[in-house]
């Protein structure tokens, strides 16, 4: 075994700058939850919404139906919005647990970056596993009846926009709810039984209370109930919704928002202590 | 206080149980060994100089920056952590440069170095394979590589010679002095108080999470002095000879050890070794070996944690 020191010589290296070591731990937290159980949902998810999109879509063009609305089918169940809770379950609740589980965040927290970096880092993967998952499957059933020539060019353009918006909106959601149950456990598992919990309680809670108080303003603590609500409205269904979808979309893009901060506090608050 | 690292009644808390309890001392530049016995508070001080944890209490600096914090300064600090957790779905080589682009280098300079402080730690072979495959004195090797690529002026070493084998401890020992006539600083922690021995004379002891002594291991010889020295000696007529050094005046205890044995226990070690000649000539005693037992750094600490008990 060798004991030579390395040398170092010559001119000082620059360094590179924050957005780039940022980027190294989104790069590194992106690969790190490629497991088998997270691409099988994903893939799940892109031939299910795929195929009832597509198979819709053909059938209304055969029918001369086809709308905007159309493409609202994939929407028409919570099936979606509860696969994206399954992914966001699986890359998002250990995202920070584990690291500070293990204590193996040492090895992060000792480097010349911010906590907050560290943070966005771990939010960005997240989110980007969000989209694939949220936004992807409704474009590429979009790509797929776009390429088949059963849809036209500018409505597949406005279906592109509303599964955008609507995908865009639960991943910040879900991103944020993962990262901050997250960030308040040092295990992954807890992280993300409290992820499903919550969003299982509120789907089930909310309708039920509001069914026995007969406040329908409770209806806005269901998030998949917030998320169909906004999808109806994005792809032009005329109601009636359970809920009002501006408010339901403010509502998930501020709750998602908060919890992303929420973990930031938390992250900036972390001691890693010993055994 | 100007050292390379300087805590001013550092303390830090786990709800009720100290970890570091007024902790005070500076660490000059070379190689200074933290030597306390486990639970004594070395991590936690590291962890305070890593920016991992915030004291409570005190003031802590690194090369004049706030230990709490994740400036650009941390840069010129390395840290290798006692844990072992590392990023086990990594390969070696990836973990060094992964933590090397994060520092700020370039991948294709993150690469390059990655290469060469694995192959300083003896690791080539093993590179691309999986940390979670690693030993723990791989895991040892890989911490020691990740904290050193980047050429950090400050290297923090917890326990860093735990769990590698024998041959590996002299290698990484060499390194170790190696990088301090390179102009590093290190800090390295122990429990093992004869590896710190063989690294430096530089030595800060804690105990109880307070510096109990500082210094080189003369000074803290010197300050032992002051205090009951443990000197063994055999001899077939112990009791003759307790009689007789039992009447000076600086002696505090003897113990019978054996049936030759004797333990003495001396406020004035000189004056115990410049007494003794005299009298063993003068009442023809017969002594065959006198041995102090404050010779190792073990003794020494054992010596000043115990309050010289």
């Amino acid at each position: 075994m060798s004991i030579a020191a390395p040398r170092y010589g010559g001119a000082p290296v620059a360094r590179t700058g924050r957005i780039y070591r940022l980027l190294t731990i989104f790069h590194r937290e992106l690969l790190r939850r490629f497991g088998l159980g997270t691409m099988l949902v994903v893939a799940l998810t892109y031939l299910a919404v795929t195929l009832i999109l597509t198979i819709n879509i053909e059938f209304a063009s055969l029918t001369g139906t086809l709308s905007l609305s159309t493409f609202e089918t994939p929407y028409a169940s919570p099936a979606w919005p509860f696969l994206m809770l399954i992914v966001a379950t699986s890359v998002g609740a250990g995202s920070i647990a584990e690291d500070v589980g293990n204590r193996s965040i040492t090895l992060y927290l000792s480097r010349p970056i911010r906590r907050v970096d560290y943070l966005a880092a771990k939010a960005s993967a997240t989110g980007t596993w969000m989209v694939i998952v949220a936004v992807g499957p409704g474009l590429a059933g979009l790509a797929v009846a776009l390429a088949l020539g059963w849809a036209p060019a500018s409505l597949v353009l406005s279906g592109a926009g509303a599964f955008v918006a609507t995908g865009l909106l639960a991943s910040v959601f879900f991103t944020g709810l993962a990262l901050a149950l997250s960030s308040l456990t040092t295990r992954s598992l807890y992280a993300g039984v409290a992820t499903f919990g919550v969003v299982l309680s509120l789907e089930i809670g909310g309708p039920l209370v509001s069914g026995l108080t007969g406040n329908t303003s409770v209806a806005y603590a269901s998030p998949i109930t917030d998320i169909l609500s906004v999808a109806q409205s994005a792809f032009g269904i005329s109601g009636p919704y359970a809920t009002d979808p501006l408010t339901s979309a403010a509502l998930l893009a501020f709750a998602g928002a908060f919890l992303v901060i929420f973990a930031g506090w938390r992250i900036s608050r972390v001691e890693v202590v010993g055994e | 206080m100007t050292g390379i690292v300087d805590a001013d009644s550092v303390t830090k808390r786990y709800g009720e149980v100290l970890g570091l309890n007024g902790f005070t001392a500076s660490f000059p530049p070379g190689i200074t060994g933290l030597v306390g016995p486990n639970g004594a508070g070395k991590s936690t001080l590291f962890r305070l100089l890593s920016g991992q944890l915030r004291s409570d209490a005190g003031t802590l600096s690194l090369l004049g920056f706030p230990a709490w914090g994740q400036g650009e300064f941390r840069r010129r600090v390395g840290y290798c952590p006692e844990q072992s957790a590392l990023f086990d779905w990594m390969t070696g080589f990836d973990f060094v440069a992964t933590l090397l682009r994060v520092d700020g280098f370039s991948r294709p300079e993150a690469r390059v170095r990655a290469a060469r402080a694995i192959e300083t730690v003896g690791l080539t072979d093993a590179r691309d394979r999986r940390l979670k495959a690693y030993s723990k004195g791989m895991r040892q090797r890989i911490k020691l590589a990740q904290c050193i690529a980047h050429d950090p002026e400050l290297i923090l070493l917890d326990e860093p010679l735990n769990g590698v084998d024998p041959v590996g401890r002299v290698a990484l020992s060499g390194l170790m002095r190696q990088l301090s006539t390179t102009g590093h600083h290190l800090i390295v922690s122990s429990h093992v108080l004869y590896e710190v021995e063989r690294l430096t004379e530089q030595i800060v002891m804690i105990s109880h999470g307070q510096a109990i002594a500082q210094g080189d291991l003369h000074r803290i010889r010197d300050l032992i002095d002051s205090r009951p020295h443990m000197v063994d000696l055999e001899t077939p007529d112990p009791r003759g000879v307790a009689r007789l050094i039992g009447a000076w005046d600086h002696i505090v205890s003897i113990e019978f050890t054996g049936p030759e044995k004797l333990r003495v226990l001396t406020r004035s070690p000189d004056t115990f070794y410049a007494a003794l000649p005299a009298l063993v000539v003068t009442e023809k005693l017969t002594i065959r070996s006198v041995h102090s037992a404050d010779d190792n750094l073990d003794a020494v600490f054992r010596y000043l944690a115990g309050g010289g008990r």
